[in-house]
């Protein structure tokens, strides 16, 4: 991240999909030419070597053809180029080649032409040494103090340094330890071999040392001369600086003191002579290539390092001075004197790109993308905006968005139950332990006029009646297409369901992305869970239903359950449940009545819904419309209380369980404290069975978490059964009572709350908190009884008998004449918080159930807003 | 979140050596593949550089220097630095055997979000987060510190996605981090790691130190580096501190924080580093001694002057204590060794914005835009400072592009928050409203939005809605005052004084040092006293 960019002086590609690396960028007066002007030297690995002087008329300018010196073909790979006085008799300025295998010196000259461009350049081959390993880098330098020339060192590709005293080949040492080639430099101070090993350890050989050591060309004899002391190299000082490094540069400028640096791929190092840390820097970027070029105050030494993120910086020390963006990744980088231009920076990208630039305060203009934003109209956008206000108002005040409109469906979906139960069961993992599970067919059509995106049906059912599928997810809906599923439903759970209704739900987008949702429900068929058996005449619970009509004969109403071979069974019919209780189903012959007879209160209410949906069914046929069920008996409450009891213990229990639990978590985790401190102690003192008590803790956890579980599940049942019981008891209150639908709508609200059973949320309390609120309003004796004394908070009570003197209380109120209502006169103030029909359906423990009359003083706004929040 | 991640992943397409124009021209250039493939690693291109390397492994005998470049190239790929690394589960936390005291003394510990000494603005000017810091700048893994006091607690804290942890470290990002290991690959795994002779490689020190970076980083299975890094350092008779630091990594991992000091300590006995110090640095934050580690960092500096990872590591404590302005002056000294370190300049441009420098602020952020960061946080702050340093031409471009800029839909909801806020100062109601219903539409868990929703619809006098909206708020955000103060005037005001009552409590203990609350609790009192 920078501000500026470096500014462009003169920059070209060379060649195409050529490829360059660190060695292959040379910077020197390469042609002797005296003027003190460098010349850029590239070789390839396609094997071409380039020289350049590159000499714009203005920073920027066009490539000339004559910033070209050379351009030739070597045929080989070019690892490296170094310029130096590599030719014995002069002092001139060769230029080094290094091939895979191969050694050249070449001297470069020029002969000048009557103008510039007839400039004529050209290369000769001074000498070569062919090599007998394949080389990876070199390094030249003044070996052995010699004085005027240059001696060459490269290292090898598996570890041999070899020596060339210009024309001829002096000696071949292995580096010890070796493994992959490393950076490799010369100090001239120290007369010594800098590199990095594989063992990330910067290593520093003599060259006296080297060269008296035993000939590495004998190999075979070295490998075991190794072992034994004395003939080894031996190394001259090493430093651990704990990574692998790119590059390594040996400096001495007049101000500063001669150090040797390291660009590791984490950390910068500037090493002493001696191989001790003068200092280092951690990088939080991947360099590239650096170059320490000069000093600028006393005793500091500034450096370029470039990175992979197209970054050159410049450090004075461990200062960041400068900060430069480049236009590629440099993987060499070099500081170059060109045409009176002192100071150039020249980088080379490993794709060829290479360029002369100066640091300037060129603005590297962050060129942000422009937001599609159009020509703004502020007439339409103020009517578009008020539209839109007035729509959001309507939504807001009506606080219900969607129009209904039921004609104009625009996705229709419908369930089709198939009469008679699957001649081959769908059932699977069925827990009932009745001989055979039927199943029963439900065929779930969609039609769609609109497209429909991303339609998903889920199909649902009540437990413990399970589905073979209950999740499709379609391809997008066309206009005017259809979809079919076809799944079964099975009776899963080992307990009868409270009802047999199902309910499938399409939700989908319709293209301007509003998400939009079609429902239907569904009914089951009574034979999916009981099947047809002896009727017997004893049983502890006894209904009895009045009707105004005469008795119709079991045949015609229950033909699914009739054998009309048998004559009998026209006014007595026995059921019996998948889960082993049966239910007997009486006609009388003489008066208008029918009677269930049931061990099990809860057993009786599927049985006579079905008995009086399939009268009601009936007499609809036959275009009767004033029939009527009745019920006189009175209300079983006490069997009911009885269920209650039952569920209310099962969640006691559970709250034990889940104390039990918790205490028996905290020992065990007290335990495993304890045995992780024994364990990492360093002297081993001794486990005192505390592993016997872990092992002791961790399986009473186990067991108490199984005994949870099956509480739960039977928990569960006891639920179903409270439910099936209730819906009996509304079914026989408005039947008692002969109450409206509207009536019938409230008290179901009241008995059978949405929401789920939970330990914090139990039916109980949520029953019993509706249950007062009608006492204190619509069914309120007297205007005291409305004072409100509603706890605010919903939890779990100690006992039942509140509830039960509510419940008998609710039902004394209701046959001396109670109507329930929600408007009443006298309920009007507290209704008006209510929202909608039903009066109490808490949706979680934190919704508050007080009722406030309704203040509509202005509230001066004292509150604060919260603050702003802002995370860069 | 300007992620510190400094692996750099380059996916060559190209699966074939470079052939290049060469072959066109006639001309059979040929490099030496292990050459090529050395060069491709020097190059970071370690997808090249690894194919090379296994056609070369196929060839027999198995090279060792082939197979080491392979290894460095695969760990290189999925490197990502461990000093940045850090991720604290419930289990280590309550397991914590390192705790030296259940009450900490004021200014030792990060555990206790304490008192501002430096004079640090209070949280009716800055938000803090859930643990009751101030928010910070720059989004940094450790940023979601403060420790829940029982496990239940812990559990049952709101966690949403952004700030879930994870019930153990082990169970948490470590686990993505090795993921590389389990990409399939024809030939299995490179290493077979339980097939490893672990003592073999350990006496080949130029083997070891690759295999070890392999084992931690690549395979992220921290039992077997530290069984060889245990062996490798007993052949180096330990004298290589870099085998010392990687055990102590590898004990830092494993959650044995003692054992791991003693290893830095030794290793920078030998020889000091940059990254053994903030290694060890590390160690003490997690032991929950910040003072040590302050201390450790300026001895640091003594020896290693000017480094800024270790300068930024005080600024960053100073700030985790609360400390804001002396993090502050730290950050800028930051800047003065690396002008574009973006941490520092974030931070300390919040602290400016939060300081009621909004000129200030903005000239830090626009800064930042001018070296390349382009996200929307940071326009979302420019838009912000524009607004309060009154340059509203600007304000709502930025949040203009902030909404272009947004990546999900958290920050979406930032944006609106902000967006909302600035309808608030410039009147329009309405335009608020829907601001923040647009918030909770891209974050449902946003509860300075419900609390300000409860706010305007308190103004409209819908007190039913504005109940539910505070009381959303409150349990969404327990540490945040506002909902609990709004909440104990709206129940003021419609005369439930025991509730009033209540939440000013919570209103108090979220934020002790706050007026208002204070003078509401003494007014209830006065009533109670009354009655």
């Amino acid at each position: 991240m920078s501000l500026f960019k470096a500014r462009d002086w003169w920059s070209t590609i060379l060649g195409e999909k050529e490829e360059f690396d660190q060695g292959c960028l040379c910077v020197a007066d390469v042609d002797n030419s005296g003027s003190g002007q460098d010349k850029i030297i590239v070789g390839s690995y396609m094997g071409y070597l380039r020289i350049f002087n590159p000499h714009p008329v203005k920073p920027g300018d066009e490539v000339q053809p004559e910033d070209l010196l050379l351009e030739v073909q070597l045929r080989e790979p070019i690892l490296q180029v170094e310029v130096g006085k590599f030719v014995s008799g002069t002092e001139g300025l060769h230029l080094a080649v290094l091939h895979c295998r191969k050694l050249c010196v070449y001297s470069v000259s020029g002969t000048l032409g009557n103008v510039e461009h007839g400039n004529q350049y050209q290369i000769k081959l001074m000498y070569e040494h062919n090599l007998q390993r394949t080389a990876c880098n070199m390094t030249y330098g003044p070996f052995g103090g010699v004085k005027g020339r240059d001696l060459i060192c490269i290292q090898s590709m598996d570890g041999m340094l070899m020596l060339f005293e210009q024309e001829s080949y002096a000696f071949g040492r292995f580096l010890p330890g070796f493994l992959l080639p490393g950076p490799l430099t010369y100090s001239s101070r120290t007369d010594s071999f800098i590199t990095v090993s594989s063992c990330q350890q910067v290593e520093s050989y003599k060259y006296q040392v080297l060269a008296f050591a035993t000939d590495a060309d004998e190999r075979q004899e070295t490998e075991q001369q190794k072992l034994s002391s004395g003939k080894r190299v031996a190394v001259d000082w090493v430093l651990n600086i704990g990574e692998q490094a790119l590059d390594i540069c040996v400096v001495s400028f007049n101000q500063a003191v001669s150090s040797v640096f390291v660009l590791g791929e984490r950390n910068f190092f500037c090493l002493k002579d001696n191989g001790q840390i003068r200092f280092m820097k951690k990088l939080d970027y991947s360099p590239s290539c650096f170059i320490p070029y000069c000093s600028v105050k006393e005793g500091t030494i500034n450096t370029l390092v470039g990175n992979h993120s197209k970054m050159l910086n410049v450090y004075q020390d461990v200062t960041l001075k400068w900060a430069t963006q480049l236009p590629h990744i440099p993987v060499s980088v070099k500081v170059a004197n060109l045409q009176d231009l002192k100071g150039v920076i020249v980088t080379l990208s490993d794709n060829g790109h290479l360029q002369c630039s100066y640091l300037g305060t060129d603005p590297s203009l962050f060129q942000a993308p422009k937001v599609d934003s159009r020509e703004i109209n502020y007439e339409e956008f103020d009517a578009e905006m008020k539209k839109l206000q007035k729509i959001i108002k309507e939504a807001t005040k009506t606080q219900d968005i969607l129009p209904k409109s039921e004609k104009h469906r625009d996705l229709i979906v419908t369930a089709e139950v198939s009469p008679s139960l699957d001649a081959e069961s769908q059932a699977i993992d069925s827990e009932v332990k009745a001989e055979a599970v039927p199943s029963v067919t439900v065929k779930i059509t969609i039609q769609s006029r609109v497209t429909a995106q991303k339609p998903n049906l889920a199909v649902c059912v009540q437990a413990p009646l399970a589905v073979t599928c209950d999740q499709f997810v379609f391809d997008d809906l066309e206009p005017d297409s259809s979809e079919t599923v076809v799944l079964s439903v099975f009776l899963k759970g080992n307990c009868s369901p409270s009802e047999l209704e199902g309910n499938c739900m399409v939700s989908y987008n319709i293209p301007t992305g509003i998400p939009k949702v079609a429902q239907c429900n569904f009914r089951l068929p009574l034979r999916l869970i009981c099947f047809p058996a002896q009727p017997s005449k004893a049983a502890n619970h006894k209904l009895t239903i009045d009707t105004n009509k005469p008795p119709i004969s079991f045949l015609t109403i229950f033909p699914d359950f009739v054998d009309p071979s048998e004559d009998d069974q026209a006014n007595v019919l026995g059921f019996q449940f998948l889960t082993g209780s049966k239910t007997t189903l009486l006609a009388s012959k003489t008066s208008q009545r029918y009677r269930i007879q049931s061990d099990q209160l809860e057993d009786l209410w599927l049985i006579t819904k079905e008995l009086t949906l399939r009268l009601e069914e009936h007499f609809k046929k036959q275009n009767c419309k004033d029939f009527a069920c009745t019920f006189s008996g009175s209300i079983p409450l006490q069997e009911y209380f009885e269920l209650i009891d039952r569920h209310f213990e099962l969640r006691l229990n559970a709250e034990k369980f889940q104390e039990l639990l918790s205490e028996r978590a905290v020992q065990f985790r007290a335990i495993e404290r304890r045995l992780l401190t024994r364990f990492k102690d360093k002297t081993p003192a001794p486990l005192q069975h505390l592993d016997t008590l872990l092992e002791g803790t961790f399986r009473e956890v186990i067991a108490l978490a199984d005994a949870a579980e099956e509480n739960q599940a039977n928990m569960f049942q006891a639920f179903t059964k409270l439910k099936s019981a209730t819906h009996l008891m509304i079914m026989l209150i408005s039947l008692w009572q002969k109450l409206s639908t509207d009536q019938v709508a409230i008290l179901e609200a009241t008995f059978l709350p949405l929401a789920e059973d939970t330990p914090e949320l139990g039916w109980e309390e949520t029953v019993d908190a509706a249950i007062s609120y009608l006492l204190r309003t619509c069914l309120s004796k007297s205007s005291k009884e409305q004072a409100l004394t509603l706890s605010s908070q919903l939890c779990m009570p100690k006992d039942t008998s509140r509830l039960k003197k509510n419940i008998t209380l609710f039902c004394d109120r209701l046959a001396k004449g109670g109507r329930l209502s929600l408007s009443t006169d006298s309920a009007a103030q507290q209704a008006t918080v209510m929202p909608g029909g039903c009066a109490t359906i808490p949706e979680s423990d934190l919704e508050e159930r007080t009722v406030i009359p309704g203040s509509t003083a202005t509230f001066p706004s004292h509150g604060q807003i919260a603050k702003q929040k802002s995370k860069p | 979140p300007l992620g510190r991640q400094r692996a750099g992943r380059l996916w060559g397409p190209s699966r074939s050596r470079c052939g290049g124009p060469a072959g066109a021209m006639g001309l059979e250039l040929e490099l030496e593949p292990l050459f090529q493939a050395w060069s491709y690693f020097r190059r970071r291109k370690f997808r090249q550089c690894a194919d090379i390397c296994s056609q070369l492994l196929k060839r027999p005998p198995g090279e060792q220097a082939a197979w080491s470049l392979k290894t460095r190239a695969l760990t290189e790929m999925v490197y990502v630095d461990e000093i940045d690394m850090d991720q604290e589960g419930i289990a280590e936390m309550m397991l914590d055997e390192n705790a030296i005291a259940q009450v900490a003394r004021p200014g030792t510990s990060l555990k206790l979000p304490g008192t501002s000494q430096g004079g640090g603005p209070s949280p009716a000017v800055r938000p803090v987060t859930q643990s009751g810091r101030p928010i910070t700048g720059f989004v940094r893994p450790s940023t979601q510190s403060g420790r829940p006091s029982t496990m239940e607690q812990a559990i049952k804290t709101p966690r949403t996605a952004l700030t879930a942890r994870p019930i153990t470290s082990a169970s948490g990002g470590y686990v993505r981090l090795g993921t590389a290991s389990m990409l399939t690959n024809p030939d299995g795994p490179f290493i077979n790691l339980s097939r490893l002779n672990l003592a073999k490689y350990a006496q080949k020190p130029k083997l070891a130190k690759a295999l070890f970076e392999y084992i931690f980083h690549h395979e992220n299975d921290v039992k077997n580096a530290l069984d060889l890094a245990a062996l490798a350092t007993e052949h180096a008779q330990f004298k290589d501190w870099w085998w010392k630091v990687q055990i102590g990594k590898c004990y830092y991992r494993l959650g044995l924080y003692r054992e791991a000091e003693k290893q830095f300590k030794s290793a920078l006995k030998q020889q000091d580093m940059v990254d053994t110090i903030l290694y060890l640095a590390k160690v003490y934050l997690r032991l929950d001694q910040p003072v040590t580690a302050l201390n450790l960092f300026k001895q640091g500096l003594e020896r290693f002057p000017g480094e800024v990872t270790l300068i930024c590591g005080i600024a960053r404590i100073y700030e985790e204590m609360n400390n804001i302005s002396t993090a502050a002056e730290y950050y800028k000294d930051v800047l003065k060794q690396d002008n574009t370190h973006v941490e520092a300049i974030a931070c300390i441009g919040s602290n400016h914005f939060y300081s009621d420098q909004p000129e200030i602020a903005l000239r830090f952020y626009r800064r930042l835009l001018q070296m390349g960061v382009y996200n929307c946080q940071l326009f979302n702050n420019l838009g912000l400072c524009c607004f309060y340093a009154q340059q509203y031409d600007m304000t709502l471009s930025s949040f203009e592009r902030a909404l272009f800029l947004a990546e999900n839909e958290e920050e979406t909801a930032d944006v609106w928050y902000n967006l909302g806020h600035v309808a608030v100062g410039i009147g329009d109601l309405n335009l608020a409203y829907q601001c923040f219903k647009l918030t909770l539409v891209n974050n449902n868990d946003y509860a300075e939005a419900y609390n300000n929703l409860a706010v305007l619809e308190m103004r409209k006098g819908h007190i039913e809605q504005a109940r539910a909206l505070l009381q959303t708020a409150s349990s969404l955000a327990p540490h945040m005052y506002e909902p609990h103060f709004n909440f104990a005037i709206l129940s003021e005001k419609v005369g439930d004084l025991q509730r009033s009552y209540t939440a000013a409590q919570k209103s108090e203990e979220a934020f002790p040092g706050h007026v208002d609350t204070q003078q509401l609790i003494k007014q209830l009192k006065q009533h109670f006293a009354m009655l």
